[in-house]
């Protein structure tokens, strides 16, 4: 009996290595921290639209399986989170109509998600899964889209560190660390946008609220 | 509890520890320390060990090594108070992300002149800033082994070896006086062997660790001054 179960194992250890390499299914973390920034003195106004907040890329790769990164959920955190650290205040609003917008909020921001794109160990001949996300975020004004730019975010993630866990966690990894990428570089770069310097310079502290 | 009664129960682990001993293979590890100011640790003072996450390279320093680190710099009677990364990295977010990290520890008097993030320092109580760099690599393997699974049972047979080097280097930064106060470099190299007659024998060489443990070591005694 004990040698039938052993010989079961031995047959069945290569087929769940085999196994780590077709395809996953991943849902990136919400837990994302607060940026430490000096705040801009500004409410602004936030759109999370459903199509965004319901985000999964899935792709099929020949002889590697099928993969899918839920990264929908995770917007709203990340997002609220974000403006949390950059502004004095916001809120979720539904449209960026002037009637949407309201008195009380400086410009309305609307972030999509245009493109992902993955790369498995075997494509990149590396131990690292890497995820690229491009953003693009729209700023409005009382319903006058004031400008618009891309973000493209990056993240990495070495599957040596997660060798006892699969592919999973390193492809999750990767999509989490492109996520926060995305985060560091709309903190830190958005008040180099063009548009968004001329809009700063027409908000006087009296805009805030 | 008998005398005979704790011997028995010590037995496997004994066995244990002893064969971990036996089996290991070698390991020659040096570190070497250049200091480029004084250093020196008071009692409301913390560190952080970071792994640069640099963005084109593809050898990324491992998180197990930088928990060893970690792990190593803040243990024993002479352990240093130590932050984690990851608390520390979302303490400070978003300036020590791959992409906004200062590269150089000339760029660390600007970053801290922001007055948030030297209010968040100040309140961690950070005095030093040490980034770790280098890997661990397969530089060379020989030998073969065939396993098989019959109905009569199943064997290995065959000789494995193969030898592994780590290479990592450590940056200090003093965040007090926004420079760099030195750099160490651990180096470490050993063979391990895994000859088979029916069960393989692994007789593993703990390059990595033994790197780990220099390294920890040798940032102690650095920090405190008395190197």
């Amino acid at each position: 009996m004990a040698r039938r179960r052993l010989t079961a194992v031995l047959l069945l250890l290569p087929l769940a290595g085999l196994g780590g390499c077709l395809g996953a299914q991943v849902e990136v973390p919400t837990e994302f921290p607060v940026p430490l920034l000096q705040r801009l003195p500004i409410n602004v106004g936030l759109v999370l639209s459903d199509e965004l907040t319901s985000f999964a890329y899935e792709e099929s790769l020949p002889d590697n399986g099928d993969w899918r990164i839920v990264l929908g959920p995770a917007q709203q955190t990340m997002f609220n989170n974000l403006f949390s650290g950059m502004f004095e205040g916001h809120q979720l609003v539904t449209g960026t109509s002037a009637e949407d917008q309201g008195t009380a909020l400086a410009g309305v921001m609307v972030p999509s998600i245009e493109e992902v794109q993955f790369a498995i160990p075997s494509q990149t001949r590396s131990d690292y899964f890497e995820v690229w996300i491009r953003y693009q975020i729209k700023l409005y004004d009382n319903g006058a889209l004031l400008g618009e730019w891309p973000i493209t975010a990056y993240g990495k993630a070495n599957t040596q560190n997660y060798r006892m866990s699969g592919t999973s966690p390193a492809l999750q990894a990767a999509a989490f660390a492109a996520c926060r990428d995305a985060m560091a570089y709309f903190a830190v770069e958005f008040q180099r946008v063009p548009a968004v310097r001329t809009w700063l310079a027409t908000q006087s502290p009296g805009a805030s609220s | 509890m008998t005398a005979n009664n704790l011997l028995h129960r010590l037995q496997l682990p004994a066995l244990l520890v002893l064969s971990q001993l036996l089996l290991s293979g070698c390991v020659t590890a040096t570190v070497q320390a250049v200091r480029e100011a004084n250093t020196g640790f008071e009692s409301e003072d913390s560190l952080v060990v970071l792994g640069r996450r640099s963005r084109p390279t593809a050898n990324e320093t491992e998180f197990n090594f930088v928990n060893c680190v970690n792990r190593k710099v803040g243990a024993g009677g002479d352990g240093l108070p130590v932050l984690s990364e990851i608390e520390f990295r979302d303490a400070l977010f978003p300036w020590f992300e791959p992409r906004t990290a200062p590269a150089n520890a000339s760029d660390l008097p600007e970053l801290i002149s922001q007055p948030e993030l030297a209010a968040r320092l100040e309140s961690i109580g950070l005095r030093y800033l040490i980034w770790v760099e280098g890997s661990t690599q397969r530089t060379g393997s020989a030998g073969s082994m065939s396993c098989s699974v019959t109905t009569a049972g199943a064997g290995c047979f065959g000789f494995l070896t193969w030898e592994n080097d780590s290479k990592y280097e450590a940056q200090i930064w003093d965040v007090r006086t926004g420079r760099q106060a030195g750099k160490l470099s651990s180096d470490a190299n050993g063979t391990s062997y895994m000859p088979a007659i029916v069960v393989p024998i692994p007789m593993i060489a703990r390059v990595q660790q033994s790197a780990c443990t220099s390294l920890g070591e040798q940032l102690k005694v650095f920090l405190r001054g008395t190197s």
